[in-house]
């Protein structure tokens, strides 16, 4: 018997023209890892959020929804709340409590468990977890993984037997997002509980998946095995195709011989299959190198920093020099310094030791007029930068003429959005907001530190047009970023930042071309047989190149 | 009778004029101890009522939300550490949910950034005075929200910390430094803490007037949407 | 936080010593009690808080010599006059009165400082969760936020400065006061906003389904119910003893010096004692490996 069953689902938000859901049907057996994917506004969250009563939205509904045959609006409160675990997306909010060990425990707590069993299920919890070490800690010290997985755990604690996560990894680094993956996976295999997830980081969870449900508009327009799917996304030439991982893109758009490879492994043997000898074309024409030009719009020199007299140096003689009108990447590991770098840059950090030049003035020679057409950056968090009631009112806080705000917003097709609450906008029109807003300081550096966090693909996409587009005009564009697949389909330039330093800087092709390890899916699954393809696509033209070759 | 309010009569009419005449049996100096008893047994019928209500998770999470900005406030007009913010969110609070919640998110505000500072002999009293700020805005302006105007607030929060709020917290120095009571001492330890409560109130003046119309807005915006009750 | 034995015992021992401490502290203005209390708290205090505390045991000082110095301005009753000040006596039992008062004061600070350092909030909300569950719900929420609510204050603070606005830029006072006012409005946004994933994140996980139960982190062990028995028992001593009372003006009227003080000292000494005992114990155990 299926463990949830959804029949004839449907669902709108009060005062909403258009239905959130359209008769979903869907089964849910137990101890399944189903992955439910879309575009942002899919319905996705919507439906995840009917699985537990006291998450449903309000608004208008028909259908039904059962838990082991049980109607789930029927089902007592607690046993909802310990059967069915609900993971969201921001890892900071969900924590209830200043401590850790309280945090596991406050789920036991609310069920009303006595000591003796919230003694042994945290204590459990804390060691599948490996928790133990930071188990006194405060919570305000642990990093963004960390707080997920403490989530995680706090929740498991109460021992559901249906997990559903929405978009858990999108505020992590991708060394976080993996680990996290990892752990829900053994939870998977090793507890059997039920997994129900929807995440845009398709890469690990594609192939991990029993299953995969496609959500379009608000309806079911694919379900089945990861394969199976992935054939008919294909084949539909739907909009999904493009977010699926490499080796099933490289797959379908070039050959479609034998089974589909799904992880980059199965991709590597899949083109060794293909290629029983050395491939007769082995690399792309690398592109040229960047025009470097009379003068680099920046250029830091030798910067060394660090933010307490006696702490460690943070920037250790950081060398970078950026060409006018590129689109530059720095890449690197969380915690190295890219942030810093960018602070020091527009003159938050000072540095101790060497010195920034910004179109071939000194950044001290700016005073007050730098981030008047100088440089301006996009934070982290691109929430920070709206302080008004509307989006309008907050472009109007530039001080720019009428015609420029509105040139700003088209650029950054926010002009439909003009009216709205800044805090009403979803992840990626915050972040193309938040750019209008930058761009209306005109400036002719624009710094940008990890865009392209909790984007899904499309936004992705529509956000490098953007960029692109300014890069066009003139305007030079330096990226902090951990996104690798991002920098190498869209950057000119890309640097490695590894302890408080600039390493190798070169343009995408060679650069992932020559990392092994800290490189791109398409690459780390053909570099056995071709030296520089990184994109999905280079991988595919390679393919094809071949074969018309051998023919 | 609810056991809250029964507990609350308690606390007013048997606790408090017991610990006041078991002051008197003390030798020595009972000055502050009393007083500060006294104090907390004021606080105990919002405490009791609070938890007998059994406030769901949204309540207790807004109430939060506010002590934590109260507390945390002062960080965004780092151009001047003088100005004391935290008075101010605390009666916007107590106009936006009512006396009682204003009263509460004073008094946890209070001890919770005692946390991060010190806890003293100073804490009661100060939990009670801000406490006591949230509870007159409340009591005044939630059930009369058109005259929540900030430039009637403006003055109301000044005053209101200058002459019940300053005085509240200089009563505390008043029972631990003074060896007689002599109104021309009193009034002497009350007098030197006018320069202080006068800044104090002109940080809660200036929040008042430049925060309370985004902030009430925002708060009766969050009530509309999520249903939250009057707390 | 430097490792100490009182800390790591039971909070309900902990809440029992401050209470008799300062309680006593603030009540008995003894000159030879308020001399013991000074001593003891400073020990412990510097135990507890290393070089950093003398700073503080300076200011004391000045605290103290300035209430001394200043209660005979105040309080003119006594007999013994040491000079007159525009035509005012300044007398010998007001400036004892004010050392008195003055130590009071200092035992006072000095035991809170030591209350904070070692009853931090997860001991508060331990020993108050059963009786104010809720609130001490709120405040263990409010002590995550409030460095979460800083840290995003400044991101704000910064993001707009590399925007090129905010209070860093030269303007006028109402300028900066509107800009702070619109930081916070952000900020409140950002917070509301927060809440409701934070109210979803805890109904989510049955709060409010039921009965609600509270993890203890900390268990009494035999040696925390001998402590607590002890602590209890001494400061009923320390009642019953009596011989704490003392006047000061008009006329010095203080009780001979008797076991009362003895038993207090006892009381008070305890958590220096224990460090000391747990440090000799180490010494030993480690000249035996």
């Amino acid at each position: 018997m299926a463990h949830f069953h959804i029949q004839d689902l449907t669902f709108s938000y009060p005062g909403a023209a258009d239905a959130a859901l359209k008769d979903v049907t869907l089964s849910i057996q137990p101890g399944e890892y189903l992955l439910v994917c879309g575009k942002s506004g899919s319905g996705k969250t919507t439906l995840l959020r009917h699985l537990k009563t006291v998450l449903t939205p309000h608004g208008q509904r028909t259908g039904s929804i059962t838990l082991d045959g049980t109607p789930l609006e029927q089902l007592p409160p607690r046993d909802q709340a310990a059967r069915i675990g609900f993971v969201m997306q921001n890892p900071d909010d969900q924590i209830v409590t200043d401590k850790v060990w309280h945090e596991l425990a406050f789920g036991l707590e609310n069920l009303g468990c006595d000591q003796s069993t919230m003694r042994l299920r945290v204590a459990e919890m804390a060691s599948f977890f490996g928790i133990q070490d930071w188990f006194h800690r405060e919570v305000a010290e642990l990093s963004g993984g960390q707080k997920q997985l403490l989530n995680l755990a706090s929740i498991m604690a109460m021992q559901p037997e249906v997990l559903i996560l929405d978009e858990p990894t999108s505020q992590l680094d991708p060394i976080a997002a993996a680990d996290f993956l990892n752990t829900l996976k053994k939870i998977n295999r090793e507890l059997g509980t039920t997994i129900v997830i929807t995440e845009h980081r398709t890469e690990d969870v594609f192939p991990a998946a029993d299953r995969v449900v496609i959500m379009e508009n608000g309806r079911v327009t694919a379900l089945g095995q990861p394969r199976e799917v992935a054939e008919q996304l294909y084949r539909e030439k739907s909009q999904m195709f493009p977010a699926l991982p490499a080796p099933v893109r490289v797959f379908y758009e070039a050959a479609q011989e034998g089974a589909c490879p799904l992880t980059v492994r199965e991709g590597r043997s899949w083109l060794s299959r293909c290629f029983p000898q050395a491939p007769a074309i082995p690399a792309l024409p690398p592109e040229p190198p960047f025009p470097a030009g009379k003068v680099a719009a920046l250029e830091l020199k030798e910067g060394w920093f660090r933010y307490e007299k006696n702490g460690p140096d943070v920037l250790r003689g950081v060398t970078l020099t950026v060409p006018q009108g590129s689109f530059f990447a720095v890449v690197g590991g969380n915690g190295t310094g890219k942030s810093t770098m960018l602070k020091a840059i527009c003159g938050i950090c000072k540095l101790y030791r060497g010195h920034v030049r910004l179109f071939g003035k000194d950044l001290g020679s700016y005073r007050g007029k730098l981030y008047e057409g100088c440089l301006s950056m996009l934070p982290q968090d691109p929430k920070c930068l709206f302080v008004k009631q509307t989006l309008q009112a907050d472009l109007e806080e530039m001080g720019a003429s009428p015609e420029k705000i509105r040139e700003a917003a088209q650029l950054c097709q926010v002009e439909t959005l003009l009216s709205a609450h800044p805090a009403d906008l979803s992840g990626g029109e915050t972040q193309r907001a938040a750019l209008a807003k930058v761009l209306l300081s005109e400036p002719r550096l624009l710094l940008l530190d990890e865009p392209t966090k909790g984007l899904d693909s499309f936004f992705k996409q529509s956000f490098a047009e953007i960029l692109k587009n300014l890069c066009r005009r003139g305007t030079t564009v330096v990226m902090v970023s951990h996104d690798v697949e991002f920098c190498a389909e869209y950057t000119d330039l890309v640097g490695m930042f590894f302890d408080g330093q600039m390493l190798t800087t070169d343009t995408p092709r060679r650069f992932f071309g020559s990392n092994s390890f800290y490189t791109t899916a398409a690459n780390r699954m053909s570099r056995h047989l071709f030296e520089n393809a990184v994109t999905a696509a280079d991988v595919v033209t390679l393919l094809r190149q071949n074969r018309e070759g051998s023919l | 009778m609810r056991k809250s309010t029964l507990f609350s009569l308690l606390a007013i009419f048997v606790l408090i004029p017991l610990t006041l005449f078991l002051g008197t049996q003390v030798k020595g100096r009972w000055y502050y101890l009393i007083s500060t008893l006294v104090i907390v047994e004021l606080m105990l019928p919002f405490f009791f009522r609070f938890e007998a209500r059994r406030p769901q998770a949204r309540e207790l999470v807004i109430l939060t939300v506010m002590a934590a900005l109260a507390a945390v406030s002062r960080v965004v007009f780092a151009f001047s550490p003088y100005l004391k913010t935290i008075t101010g969110i605390i009666m916007i609070t107590g106009i936006a949910f009512g006396p009682e919640a204003g009263f509460l998110t004073g008094a946890v505000a209070a001890f919770a950034s005692n946390f991060f500072f010190s806890q003293g002999p100073w804490t009661p009293w100060q939990m009670f005075a801000y406490g006591f700020g949230g509870f007159l805005a409340g009591l005044i302006f939630h059930n009369h929200r058109s005259w929540a105007k900030p430039w009637i607030l403006a003055p109301f929060g000044f005053f209101t910390i200058l002459l019940l709020v300053g005085p509240l917290l200089d009563s505390c120095t008043v029972f631990t430094v003074l060896s007689k009571f002599t109104a021309k001492n009193v009034l002497a330890v009350y007098a030197a803490g006018i320069g202080y409560n006068a800044t104090h109130g002109i940080g809660a003046a200036l929040t008042l007037l430049f925060v309370s119309r985004p902030l009430l807005q925002k708060l009766d915006r969050l009530q509309t949407k999520y249903g939250i009750l009057e707390l | 936080m430097r490792r100490d034995a009182f800390s790591g015992c039971h909070p309900a021992v902990n809440f029992l010593f401050f209470v008799g401490a300062i309680g006593f502290g603030a009540t008995i203005q003894h000159p030879a009690y308020c001399a013991a209390g000074c001593i003891a708290a400073a020990v412990y205090y510097l135990l507890l808080k290393g070089r950093k505390g003398f700073k503080m045991l300076g200011g004391m000082a000045v605290l103290f010599l300035l209430m001394s110095a200043l209660n005979p301005l105040l309080n003119r009753s006594g007999k013994h006059v040491l000079f007159t000040w525009f035509g005012n006596p300044y007398t010998l039992e007001a400036l004892y009165y004010g050392m008195a008062l003055g130590s009071i004061l200092v035992v006072m600070l000095l035991w809170f400082g030591c209350y904070s350092e070692v009853l931090t909030s997860d001991k508060f909300t331990a020993l108050f969760g059963r009786v104010i569950p809720a609130l001490s719900l709120v405040l263990v929420m409010v002590l995550r936020m409030i460095p979460a609510f800083t840290r995003k204050a400044r991101q704000i603070l910064l993001a707009r400065r590399a925007i090129g606005k905010g209070a860093s830029q030269t303007g006028k006072l109402t300028e900066k006061a509107k800009d702070g006012a619109s930081v916070l409005s952000a900020l409140t946004d950002w917070a509301l906003e927060g809440s409701i994933i934070t109210a979803d994140s805890m109904r989510s996980r049955g709060y409010g389904t039921g009965r609600r139960t509270n993890f203890q982190i900390f268990r009494m062990t035999a040696r925390d119910y001998f402590l607590l028995a002890l602590i209890l028992a001494l400061e009923i001593a320390v009642i019953l003893l009596g011989g704490t009372g003392a006047s000061f003006t008009p006329r010095l009227k203080i009780d001979p010096i008797g076991w009362g003080l003895a038993v207090y000292c006892l009381l008070l000494w305890i958590p220096t004692l224990l460090q000391i005992k747990e440090v000799i114990a180490w010494r030993i155990s480690i000249s035996k490996i």
